[in-house]
Formats: structure tokens, C-alpha cells, sequence
């Protein structure tokens, strides 16, 4: 959507595997190779607490990416994000208490449950556009919660359904630094999916039918094909997630998956910047450590013994505040900001783009 | 010379605050005449008439340098609804009727400055004395109109908020030949009866160029050219590139086993 | 016929949310997800304006209603306002994020107890007797009168006054209705007041009847479908969907399941946008505009 303009001259290509790479320029590379060396040191430096919330924020930022992919991209807007996590995450639980499901066999079930709900999600879609494919994402949320605490209530799991760690080779993996790494491995591998996915026809595809969609069509780009594989692509990723949810939290519980996690990730994409993967992982950056800002905020306020038992509503309440200023003062997200820094150093002196055909 | 009624000095106007589509605009209209904007697609006529009329948040676009004076008062920036309030409407290209209403519900829709209902009854009579035909239609549903009808209907409910300069955009756009002569004649009409100044824009010279007093062609967001009528139709350019009159002769057509490969660029200083 | 009964009140509270949704969208095409929070903010209204005027119950009530009326301007004043001409998806996010603030706040100001209006205003709640043995209590009653007379208010205004006309002009072709001098803002605040006077009026009269609680939005969100059924943006569709909706959802708890109370209109919603998604008596050309 708002694409920065082009940075790097001097750089000059010559052979094909240079036109695909992904790093182009030495400078990518040097940040590229200082960010790894710091996400690869931080479990080894960090206190439990902040390996926690790294391990959030790698989660979140999954579910995200899925997210970005289907909304961002594709243009079909999906409210109903929560639901498919919880079904991955009640996916994994159902299968790991009722037959002892090892997680190699929860992973692909959650995976192929992502598939056939991405399915059901997207069907709508092919007849429905904006508001009304909203809102039909919405009403399956529902159903799917629903049916998810009929499981719980009929199953006798009332309070939730508790779910043991995987075992590789017989040990448990309990260590937060290894669910570290596994998530960051979960996390790389999605935003590469998304790259590759996004560089390639599917991408291309999706951009055509985000941007006009009877244009697309008469293109000839299988619109209905393209859009059910959106959904099914995310919902799969979402699944996925959920199942990691599932284990690193060790306990999935229907209330967990309400209308407002929908609404943090689609909050993600927007405060992030919609159309932009670097928007996707700012978001969930952003949206999963807030509520921790909010709460050692409200410690350095004077009464802040009071509030102690309201923090829940003033989560609430700032997280709103936070979203309403997003919509209104920077709809392009973070990455509309870091975008617009730069290309204030770009065309310095100069304020605009010139006009087409000037001076001819 | 009074002050021209509507004095459009050096505008500019950016898009999404990166995409300029209209530098350095001047243009004037004079009281109780009608001027004509011809130019192609895409040479910012359309973008113009908004500016003058007011933009809506839906497009994102600013007058970003120079200043827009109706009668004195300066109109740039300024929301829709107040710049019809000071007298300035605009006829759009597009969706110029309300298509759900019918044709009297499309006239009683539009707020007229300082009128009261009495007023407004009067406006209704004068317009149907110009559209007679309109009275008869006074049920039927806006969008169910034919072409020519919709454009009398758009124009009436322009002249219902009692303006001394109409803008119309592109008034003979997907219209019958005879349509758009008996229009442009309506027009001459009102302009002499009711003595309101006209901006009009057009693709189709012709159709402009016989009932304007002045006319300013623009190209890629400039004006390059402008004059009185006389001058217009017999300048060699606006011939051979709007009028589809071969050069230098004029009046005749060309045959393409004449026309040169390339393109003669224009001479706009002659 | 208790059955019956209990399908007229829940239809009378579902159309008397919906019209609140249509009357936004038909004006403004904008999906005001928040509707369900301004009624609840104008039900906890009660509560505070009951303190003020304690003693004067009708006082308290209208100064609440009032209130709500003032609340909605200030809504789109404020806030819907930045809002227009944005993308459909951003202004319905403002109604959310909206919704979410309001909630965060009410449950700052209130708690999440349970609250009785009825008894800070002492106004008695007795059940009223009905021809086939069935019963409905005062405030149930009270809520079905004004459902229908709110409706009868509101197709009179927008057929025939002035500014309901308007109004309609402003929904089909808000860029031609300004530049015919129609001032764009205002229509839209009149049509935000009036959405939270009869959203306020809804969650008054409920929370009445039962008792107030913080999550008297999931209501509002459940009549969402009532309005959608019957077309967004036709107030006459609003009251046909509010009766679809509450029939199905009445018989379900009834003769199947207790627990689908929170799902059935969504399975309505659903089934109605696989079938004929711009609703009963919605104008379809919102789904072929390209």
C-alpha cells in the first residue's frame, strides 16, 4: 500500500539469482545478520519475565502474518481470527487428552483443521465483499466458540482442558528458552511462507483482487480459487498457532478466545500498517506488550494501590484509546510512520513527488 | 472591467498529499458569461471544477498554493455544502442525481441559500419553465430516467439551490447529438434569463466552443491556452487536436494516408 | 402463547436495537459496532441521573434519555466525524475500538455488579396478566409500546419531513447531497442522536425489567442480525428480521437447546447471507457496485 521509494542505486545485477534474492543491498544484510545475533542472544541475556513476552510476542506475530496475508493482502476482511486460534488450540486439546495424541499428530491435525475451517471461513467470500464478508466471518466465530464450549460443557471440562507438553525422545520440553527458539523457528518460517507466497502468482493474484475485483476477473486470475486459498493458507497458519498456543500455555479454555482477540489482531494489522508484512510483526509487537505498559504505567500513578483491581477495565479502556488514535491520526500503522520518516530524508530538499509529465 | 465573478489564481492541488494533478490553474469567469475548460482525459478539469466546488474527505485532495475568490470571498478548502450555500454548484460528471428519490424528492433535497419554502416553491416553477419536461416525469424515480432526462434533473437541482455560477462537468458525455444541442441551447437560455455565469468543462470542443463566450484548454494540469471564442476555432492546435480539423487548410478532414507518423507536438504560442 | 409472548418482547427489544444499526448505515454506510456499549452507557445513565433526581423517576428517565441524545452528537462530533470518507473497514474499526473504550470505562466507573435502575427509581415491576394465561411484566410491556411507536416516529420522519429526506438523499449520494448544500455533518450527528435515543430507549427499558449488567452489549450484538435480515438499511426490514431472529431464537431454547440462546442469530445471520445476503428489503446494488 504505501510503498517506500527506492533506495539503493549503484547496485547493478548480473545474473538471476540476484534479481530474486531477498537482501539486495549490503545494508539489508548488515541489519539483517545484527537483528539475528540479537534475537539468537536474547533468551541467554533476558529475565524469565521478558522471555515470556518475547515468546508472546513470537506468537502473536504468527496468528498476525496469517492475518496481514488474508486482510492486508487479499483484501477479504476477517473478523473472525479468534475462532480459528481456538479451534487449532481445541484441536490439540481434544486430541492430546482424548486418545494421548503426541504432538507430531496434533500439529498436521491442527494444520488440516485450519484447512477445512479456511474452507467454511472463505466460502462466504466468493458472494460477499467488505462489510457483509465481515460479517459473516463474525457469525462463524461464534459458532465455532460455541461449539467449542459445548465440547467443554459436555465433556465435563468446565474450567478448561489442561494439555501436557510435547515430549521429544521422552523428555519434556518444559525449558522456556527452548519454546523460545521453537517459536522463533514457527515465526521465521511463516513470514518466509508469506514472502515467498507474496512474491510468486498467489501474491500477485491477491493483489489484483484486493485492489479491483471484477478487473481481476476479467484478467483471467480464478478469483474464487484464489481468494478460498487466502483463507485456506491463513486459517491453516492460525490453526497452527493455536496449537502452539495450546502447548506453550499447557491449558486451553473456552473464554480465552473472545471477540476481543479478534479484535487485537485485526488491531495488529492496522496499528502495524495494513499491506505490509514489517506492519504485521510491528503489530503484534505492539498490541501483545501494551497491556504490560498500561500495567507498569499505572504503578507509578499515585493511587495506584486502588486501581490495582481495575487494571482489567483500564486494559480496556486504553487499549480502545489506543486504537481510535491509530484509525484516525496514522491509518498507515507504524509502518506508515517509519515510511514516511524515510522518505522525508529521501526527497529532502524537496516536499512532493513531481508532477507526471512535466517539463516535457 | 468589474472583478470577474469567480477568480481562480495559481492553484495547485495534490492528491494524497504526494500526487500533484493541478499546477499553477488561473482562470476567470466574468459575470452572466459562460466559459468553457476543454482539455482530454486526465487533464485535471474535473480535478479544477472540485477544487472550486470542494473536495470530501473521500478524496484526500488539497488546494495546496494559490486561492479561489467568488465575488471576493475566497472558497479554497472550504466543504461542499458552504461553498453551494455562497451560490458556486457544480452539476458532477457522475452520480448527479439522487437515484432513489423521485424527480420532485430530488428537488426538494437541495438546501437553496436564504430561501424560504415559498422561495423554494417559486425556484421549483422557474425550473420546470426551463424543463418542461421534467414536470411531467415529477414521480418517476431518479434512476430510472433516460441519459438526457437524468442531466435535466441534475441541472434543475443545481438551479433549485439558486446559484450565480453553475459548474457543470462534462456535459455531453454518453448523450444523443440532438440531446446535447438542445441542452447547450437550454443553457444559453438560462444563462440569458436568469443571469447566472456558467464554468462549463467538456471533452467535446465542438459542443463548448458554440456556446461559450471564453474557453481555457488544459493539458497535464495546466492551462495552455486560452481566448474568446473566435480565437479558439481558428487557432491551428485546438484544430487539429480537439476540433479534428486537419492543419493548416482547416475544415477539412484528413486522410491517415496523410498523417504523418509522428506525433507534431503542440504549439501553444501562436 | 407464553411462547408467543416472549417472541414479541425479544422481537420488540431486537427491532428496537436494529433500528439504531439502519438508521446509521442508511445515512452514512457506516456499521456502527458500538451501538450495543452507548446502549448500556445510557441504561448506567439511569443510574447516576437516579441519584440527581431521586424522588422523580420520570425526571431521572428523561434526563437519561436526553443525555444519550447528547452523547450520540458528541460521538460523531468527535470522533465519526475524522471518520468520513475513510474505508468502510476503518470507520466500523472506530465503532469498535469505541465500544471496547466504553466498556473499559463504564466498568471503571460502575464495577461489574449487577444493578437494579427499578429499584433506585422505586418503580415497581409487576407481571401483568395476559388473555390465554400468559404473562408479561410492566417494563416487557412498556418496551413493545415503545418499539412501535419509536417505528411509527421514524418512517413518518424520514417519508415526509424535510431532513428525513434529506437524510435518505445524504445515504444514496453523500458528495451530490453536499454539493447541494446539504451540510454532510449535520445529517450524520441527527442520525447518530437518534440511533443512540432509541438504542438508550432499548437499554432503559431493560435494564428495568432485569437488571443492568456489564455485559448488556452481547444483546446488542445479538440484534445486529435482526437489522442485517431484514436489510441494513430498511427500517422495515429491521422489524421483520427482529421477528425472524427472535421467533427462531425462542423456539430453539425452547423445544432444543438452552445453551444456543447466544448463537441462534448468527446461525440466522448466516443462513440469510448465504441465501440473499443484502436481506429482506435491502437495496442490492451495495453488493454489485464495483
Amino acid at each position: 500500500m504505501f510503498r517506500p521509494l527506492p533506495r539503493a542505486s549503484g547496485y547493478f545485477r548480473t545474473d538471476y539469482a540476484d534479481e530474486i534474492a531477498l537482501i539486495q543491498t549490503r545494508g539489508e544484510r548488515v541489519t539483517l545478520i545484527v537483528f539475528a545475533l540479537a534475537l539468537v542472544a536474547l533468551p541467554f541475556m533476558a529475565s524469565p519475565f521478558l522471555l515470556d513476552l518475547a515468546c508472546q510476542v513470537l506468537l502473536a506475530s504468527i496468528g498476525a502474518l496469517s492475518l496481514m496475508l488474508l486482510t492486508g493482502y487479499a483484501g477479504q476482511i476477517s473478523l473472525g481470527h479468534a475462532g480459528l486460534i481456538a479451534a487449532g488450540a481445541f484441536t490439540t486439546g481434544i486430541l492430546s487428552r482424548e486418545i494421548n495424541a503426541p504432538f507430531w499428530v496434533t500439529l498436521p491435525a491442527s494444520a488440516l483443521t485450519g484447512i477445512v475451517l479456511g474452507l467454511i471461513f472463505g466460502l462466504p467470500s466468493l458472494r460477499l465483499r467488505g462489510l457483509y464478508l465481515a460479517v459473516s466471518t463474525l457469525a462463524l466465530h461464534f459458532i465455532v466458540i460455541y461449539l467449542g464450549g459445548e465440547y467443554e460443557t459436555k465433556r465435563g471440562f468446565s474450567t478448561g482442558i489442561t494439555v501436557e507438553k510435547p515430549r521429544i525422545a521422552g523428555i519434556a520440553l518444559n525449558d522456556g528458552r527452548i519454546w523460545y527458539f521453537i517459536l522463533l523457528a514457527f515465526a521465521v518460517g511463516s513470514l518466509l511462507i508469506c514472502i515467498n507466497l507474496l512474491r510468486s502468482r498467489s501474491g500477485r493474484a491477491w493483489r489484483a483482487i484486493h485492489a479491483k475485483e471484477t478487473v481481476a476477473e476479467a484478467l483471467g486470475i480464478g478469483v474464487a480459487a484464489y481468494k478460498l486459498l487466502a483463507f485456506v493458507i491463513s486459517s491453516a497458519m492460525t490453526c497452527v498457532a493455536g496449537c502452539l498456543f495450546a502447548y506453550y500455555r499447557g491449558f486451553v479454555s473456552i473464554e480465552a478466545f473472545d471477540l476481543f482477540l479478534s479484535i487485537q489482531y485485526v488491531a495488529m494489522i492496522i496499528i502495524g500498517g495494513m499491506g505490509s508484512l514489517l506492519g504485521a510483526l510491528l503489530g503484534a509487537a505492539f498490541v501483545t506488550v501494551f497491556p504490560y505498559v498500561i500495567e507498569n504505567l499505572l504503578k507509578l500513578l499515585p493511587n495506584a494501590k486502588s486501581l490495582a483491581g481495575d487494571i482489567f477495565a483500564v486494559n480496556y479502556a486504553s487499549f480502545g484509546v489506543v486504537m481510535i488514535l491509530f484509525l484516525i491520526l496514522e491509518p498507515l500503522g507504524l509502518v506508515g510512520i517509519w515510511r514516511r520518516m524515510q522518505n522525508y530524508f529521501l526527497l529532502w530538499p524537496f516536499k512532493k513527488k513531481p508532477l507526471a509529465g512535466a517539463r516535457k | 472591467m468589474n472583478a470577474p465573478l469567480l477568480q481562480v489564481d495559481k492553484i495547485e492541488v495534490v492528491y494524497k498529499r504526494v500526487i500533484t494533478a493541478v499546477q499553477g490553474v488561473t482562470l476567470a469567469v466574468p459575470d452572466k458569461q459562460i466559459v468553457a475548460l476543454l482539455g482530454t482525459n486526465g487533464a485535471g478539469k474535473t480535478t479544477t471544477l472540485r477544487a472550486i466546488s470542494g473536495f470530501l474527505g473521500i478524496d484526500d485532495a488539497r488546494v495546496t498554493e494559490g486561492s479561489i475568490a467568488f465575488q471576493g470571498a475566497r472558497l479554497e478548502n472550504r466543504p461542499p455544502h458552504e461553498i453551494a450555500g455562497r451560490g458556486v454548484v457544480l452539476v458532477p460528471e457522475r452520480e448527479k442525481v439522487f437515484p432513489n428519490l423521485t424527480v420532485a424528492e430530488n428537488l426538494i433535497a437541495p438546501v437553496p441559500r436564504a430561501a424560504s419554502a415559498a422561495e423554494h416553491r417559486r425556484q421549483e416553477e422557474i425550473v420546470f419553465h426551463f424543463f418542461p419536461r421534467l414536470a411531467d416525469l415529477r414521480a418517476r424515480i431518479g434512476g430510472l430516467l433516460s441519459g438526457g432526462e437524468r442531466q435535466m434533473l441534475a441541472i434543475a437541482g443545481a438551479l433549485m439551490c439558486r446559484p450565480q455560477l453553475l459548474l457543470i462537468d462534462e456535459l455531453s458525455l454518453g448523450l444523443a447529438p440532438l440531446v446535447v444541442g438542445e441542452l447547450s441551447q437550454r443553457l444559453t437560455t438560462i444563462r440569458n434569463e436568469l443571469g447566472i455565469a456558467i464554468l462549463l468543462v467538456e471533452q467535446s470542443a465542438a459542443t463548448a466552443l458554440e456556446i461559450a463566450d471564453y474557453a481555457y484548454v488544459m493539458e497535464n494540469g495546466r492551462i495552455v491556452l486560452d481566448g474568446d471564442r473566435a480565437r479558439l476555432k481558428g487557432h491551428q492546435d485546438v484544430q487539429e487536436f480537439y476540433l479534428g480539423q486537419s492543419g493548416g487548410t482547416g475544415g477539412e478532414r484528413r486522410s491517415y494516408r496523410d498523417v504523418k507518423q509522428y506525433r507534431r507536438s503542440r504549439r501553444w504560442y501562436g | 402463547m407464553q411462547l408467543f409472548v416472549n417472541i414479541v418482547v425479544l422481537a420488540s427489544i431486537y427491532a428496537l436495537i436494529a433500528c439504531g444499526y439502519v438508521l446509521i448505515y442508511r445515512v452514512s454506510r457506516v456499521l456502527n459496532l458500538a451501538h450495543g456499549e452507548l446502549m448500556m452507557l445510557g441504561a448506567y445513565a439511569v443510574l447516576a441521573t437516579a441519584s440527581l433526581f431521586s424522588g422523580h423517576p420520570a425526571m431521572a428517565l428523561a434526563a437519561a434519555v436526553v443525555l444519550s441524545l447528547v452523547v450520540g452528537v458528541l460521538v460523531y462530533v468527535f470522533l465519526m466525524r475524522k471518520m468520513t470518507g475513510e474505508m468502510a473497514l476503518a470507520a466500523i474499526l472506530t465503532t469498535v475500538a469505541l465500544g471496547i473504550l466504553i466498556r473499559g470505562v463504564v466498568l471503571l466507573v460502575w464495577s461489574a455488579q449487577q444493578q437494579y435502575p427499578a429499584q433506585a427509581l422505586a418503580l415497581p415491576n409487576p407481571s401483568l396478566m395476559l388473555p390465554g394465561g400468559a404473562y408479561i411484566s410492566l417494563w416487557s410491556a412498556a418496551l413493545v409500546g415503545t418499539n412501535l411507536a419509536v417505528y411509527g416516529a421514524l418512517f413518518g420522519f424520514l417519508r415526509f419531513g424535510r431532513w428525513g429526506m434529506r437524510m435518505r438523499a445524504a445515504g444514496q449520494n453523500p458528495l451530490l447531497a453536499a454539493q447541494r448544500g446539504i451540510n454532510l455533518h449535520r445529517v450524520y450527528a441527527l442520525a447518530w442522536s437518534l440511533s443512540t435515543l432509541t438504542g438508550a430507549l432499548a437499554g432503559i427499558l431493560m435494564a428495568l425489567d432485569s437488571g443492568l449488567t456489564a455485559t448488556m452489549p452481547v444483546i446488542g450484538l445479538k440484534a445486529f442480525p435482526a437489522a442485517l435480515v431484514g436489510g441494513l438499511d430498511s427500517l422495515v426490514g429491521a422489524l421483520f428480521g427482529a421477528l425472524i431472529v427472535a421467533a427462531a431464537e425462542v423456539l430453539l431454547i425452547y423445544y432444543v437447546d438452552p445453551l444456543l440462546s447466544d448463537v441462534v442469530p448468527f446461525l440466522v445471520l448466516i443462513a440469510m447471507l448465504v441465501v440473499r445476503p443484502w436481506g429482506l428489503f435491502g437495496t442490492r446494488e451495495e453488493l454489485d457496485r464495483v
